[in-house]
Order: structure tokens, then sequence, then C-alpha cells
């Protein structure tokens, strides 16, 4: 008897070793990464912010997308907003869609941004951050460029009007559009 | 001029709703500063300095001010920003878990040790000396013994 219970204790106490290193293993795999360059964009159906339905990524297959995470309260966002507008007037008639995706903000502050920026890309809400997160961003403003098929082509981690990125985004947009 | 006086007291009860709505705060910032969670640096608004706690701050003030209870705030802040917003996990559904398991877990511990104290406790007993079996002499000189310790009596 004594043996047997002994027995089980021991099995219990592997068992909650084993518990605990398999939570450690799916945190470790479940942590959110950038999805890589050239791989398809996470699909994802958000709220607009000013409730008007919602926008899912995969009703836009078939146009090149810009995808710009930000939030009212980013700095670099204020100085991103206007170069996006202009971008976003300047590529709409080739079929582009700009969509901005305002996350870990309250409703009302985006409300206020969208409107002292005169913004007429739509703006979708992400209020728990979970596509933001499916998208790896670490820090607002970033920027992805999707093609019609779909597919990542480029990934700016900072504002689009840092020098470095400016050609990257306009290289992605061309070869979006070609 | 009975219309006129409807206009006017009507504009009066607007203007002066606001004011006197919140003599009396039904909750504090501190209170929900300790409550709330930062969600870009994912400490509790009284520990953060970022842009985004500090615009949440303003939030909780303007409805501190408009008389808001702390649930309210909380339920607003909750469809902004999800669950996480929240410091602690809501009472009901799985967020249950987190409020009962430890106590469980605690539980559990305490039966363990007592289950394993009473135990540890019943295998000492055997061991101890109890009387004369535990003189460590066979039968008969315990025998002889008897026998000559009764000669005194």
């Amino acid at each position: 008897m004594t043996h047997r219970l002994k027995a089980m204790a021991q099995l219990l106490a592997l068992a909650c070793v084993a518990g605990l290193l398999a939570l450690l293993v799916w945190q470790l795999d479940h942590q959110r990464h950038a999805p890589p360059i050239g791989s398809i964009a996470p699909a994802f159906t958000l709220r607009r912010l000013d409730g008007s339905g919602t926008v899912s990524l995969a009703s836009l297959r078939g146009r090149p997308v810009v995808l710009n995470f930000w939030s009212s309260s980013c700095v670099t966002c204020k100085s991103e907003a206007p170069v996006l507008e202009r971008d976003w007037t300047r590529y709409r008639p080739r079929g582009v869609v700009f969509l901005g995706v305002d996350y870990n903000d309250l409703a009302s502050a985006a409300r206020t941004f969208v409107a002292a920026h005169g913004l007429t890309f739509p703006i979708l809400k992400d209020g728990s951050a979970s596509v933001t997160s499916t998208y790896g961003v670490a820090q607002a403003p970033e920027t992805y460029v999707v093609n019609r098929r779909g597919r990542i082509l480029a990934h700016l981690a900072g504002p689009i009007t840092a020098p470095g990125f400016r050609g990257e985004f306009h290289a992605a947009l061309a070869k979006a559009t070609a | 001029m009975i219309p006129r006086f409807l206009a006017v007291f009507g504009a009066a009860l607007v203007l002066a709703g606001p004011a006197s709505a919140c003599a009396r705060p039904r909750t504090s910032l501190p209170y929900l500063e300790g409550q709330v969670m930062c969600p870009t640096c994912h400490t509790t608004l009284d520990q953060s300095d970022s842009a985004a706690a500090h615009q949440i701050e303003v939030f909780i003030s303007q409805k501190i001010a408009a008389c808001w209870t702390a649930q309210r705030i909380e339920s607003a802040l909750v469809a902004n920003y999800g669950q996480g917003i929240l410091a602690a996990p809501s009472h009901k559904g799985f967020d249950l878990l987190a409020w009962w398991l430890p106590i469980v877990g605690v539980l559990a511990g305490a039966v363990i040790l007592a289950f394993g104290v009473w135990r540890w406790s019943r295998r000492r007993e055997p061991e101890e000396p109890d009387g004369p079996t535990g003189s460590g002499l066979d039968e008969e000189t315990e025998r002889r013994l008897d026998d000559l310790l009764a000669r005194f009596d």
C-alpha cells in the first residue's frame, strides 16, 4: 500500500513537471513574430473606427494593400499621417487599398486623430490588439505592403517617413501595382 | 412668456447638470490606476509614464467627473481595449479559474501535507519503546526478573 502511494505521488509530481514544461514550450511556440516577407499576410476581420461595418483582408484579395498600424498616442504617427494620406491619394487610382489599423488606443482619441490629420483611407479598430499581435507589431507605427495574391512584399518597422523606409515603401508599392 | 421660461429653465438644467452631477465622485483615479493596465507597457497605470497610460488616465478622470462608477469605467475600457486592459481577471466564465485555482492549490497542498504528517507519525509509533516488550529482554529472562522482583514486594 505504502509503495503504491509513493509511486502514485511520484507519478503525480512527474505529471506536474511535464505539464509545466508543456506550458513553457507552448508559450515559446506561441510568441508572436512578424510574418516573414513572401508569406501570406495573416487573415483578419476588423470593425471600422467610424462604426460603418467591418473589413476583412480576404475581401481585398486581388488588390495591393498597405496595412499601417498606428495609435493616437504615438508621436511619430503624427508626422507619418499626412504622408500616408498623400500616398493614399497618389496610389488609390492604381487600385491600392490603404488600411489604417488603430490599436492600444481609445476610440474617441483615434477619431480625434483621424479628424485632425484629415485621413480619408479606411481606419480599422483593433481594440484588443489581437491582429496587431498576429503581425508581430512591437511599436507603432509599422507598415506592411501586401500584393494582389495576399503575400507580404515589405514590412517597415518604423515610420514610412524614415529615410531608409521611404524608398523601400515606394519600391514595394511599385512592385505591387506592376 | 411661458415657452421662453421653459427654454431658459431647460438650458439651465442642461448646463447645471454636469457641474452638479458629481459632487461626490463614486470612485477615484488612484484606485483605478491600480486596476487598469497600460496597454503598451503592460504594467498598471500607476507604474507607467507612457503616452498611452496618460491618455487612459485622462479618460478615467473625465468619467469620474461625470460621476461614473469604477465598474462602469472598467466596462467602457474593456469594450475599447478588451479584457486584457484589466489588471485582475473577471469573476465569471473561464477567468474564474484564475481566482479559484490558487485557493484549490493551497487547500490541496494543506491536505497533502496533513496526510504526510499523519502517515509519518503513524510510522514512528511502533519504533517507540512501549513498556516491557520494548525492554530488549527475551521472555524467559523477563519472567525470571519478574519473579525476583516479586520477592521484594
